[in-house]
């Protein structure tokens, strides 16, 4: 397969095809928000997801519309294949602190709803309309061959003609983003190996 | 009344994160869930929270929630009448 788009998010920058399309502004960390807005985006949900599901909800909006591919259609070869560090742990956290203090103790349903990982695939497919396999690994840390061959050997079982997939984590108010949209048929530039899925995210 | 309705207002576009509404966007009397603001189950449940948090008020029967939860003005009639802080 082929890479036809990427982005990467990083705690100061967008980037999508290698082109910088936002940065913040005096050494502050990213704010998905501003981002969000920079990118004209009118999708009123997204002010409802966690972190991590605004982090990843960014990177694929971009490279999934730069691929021509819209909101309406059903997408039912195309595949998400996610993977992180930090599972849900920020949203955990922020559920905790609503519940840690006796005194104030009122637990949030829509912090709740957002404390599995696999949710931002979710959130990804329904903007979408993404209907084919939807997997979210946690690893140890980012690793260029694990993903290569867990999505290499999930497009093989599938077959599906495009998978978005990647890396997708945020903690400590820190994005850390690198989605790519393969094709099985492109032109050819980026190939789907993990030395370049390394690349891409270094 | 309209004080507190202004004040739900404003709570309700805090707790529900509708992050491009304003008071004023916000009919009073325009259902909440369904058409109007389009708020969803978690919605629900998160002005349940709204309820027991800043006004003290727990609802023992979930069901009722389908009356009090009809628009900004029925939710204040029954805060009004029932609050404790």
């Amino acid at each position: 397969m082929e890479i036809k788009a990427y982005s990467r998010i990083t705690a100061d920058k967008m980037v999508v095809n290698g082109s910088t399309v936002y940065s913040s502004s005096d050494g502050e960390n990213i704010n998905l928000t501003d981002l969000y807005r920079h990118l004209g985006i009118d999708y009123p949900k997204f002010f409802k997801m966690d972190n991590l599901c605004k982090a990843g909800f960014l990177g694929a909006e971009t490279i999934i519309r730069d691929a021509g591919m819209d909101t309406v259609t059903p997408k039912k070869d195309c595949d998400i294949v996610l993977f992180n560090s930090t599972s849900s742990l920020d949203d955990d956290i922020a559920y905790n602190n609503t519940i840690e203090d006796d005194a104030n103790y009122f637990p949030s349903p829509s912090v709740f709803v957002y404390t599995l990982a696999n949710i931002v695939t979710g959130e990804i497919a329904i903007r979408n309309k993404i209907m084919g396999e939807s997997s979210f690994y946690v690893l140890k840390e980012f690793s260029s061959s694990i993903i290569y061959s867990v999505v290499k050997e999930t497009a093989q079982e599938t077959s599906a003609n495009a998978v978005l997939c990647g890396w997708a984590d945020f903690l400590n108010n820190t994005p850390d983003v690198l989605l790519m949209l393969l094709q099985r048929t492109g032109d050819g530039k980026i190939q789907f190996t993990a030395e370049n899925i390394n690349k891409l995210y270094r | 009344m309209e004080q507190l309705i202004l004040e739900l207002k404003k709570q309700i576009i805090e707790v529900l994160n509708l992050e491009d509404v304003k008071p004023e966007d916000i009919d009073s009397q325009a259902p909440l869930f369904g058409e109007g603001l389009g708020l969803d189950s978690i919605d629900a449940l998160e002005l349940i929270v709204l309820m027991e948090k800043n006004y003290g008020i727990k609802l023992g029967d979930p069901a009722q929630g389908k009356e009090i939860f009809k628009s900004v003005e029925t939710m204040a009639e029954y805060i009004e009448a029932n609050r404790k802080k």
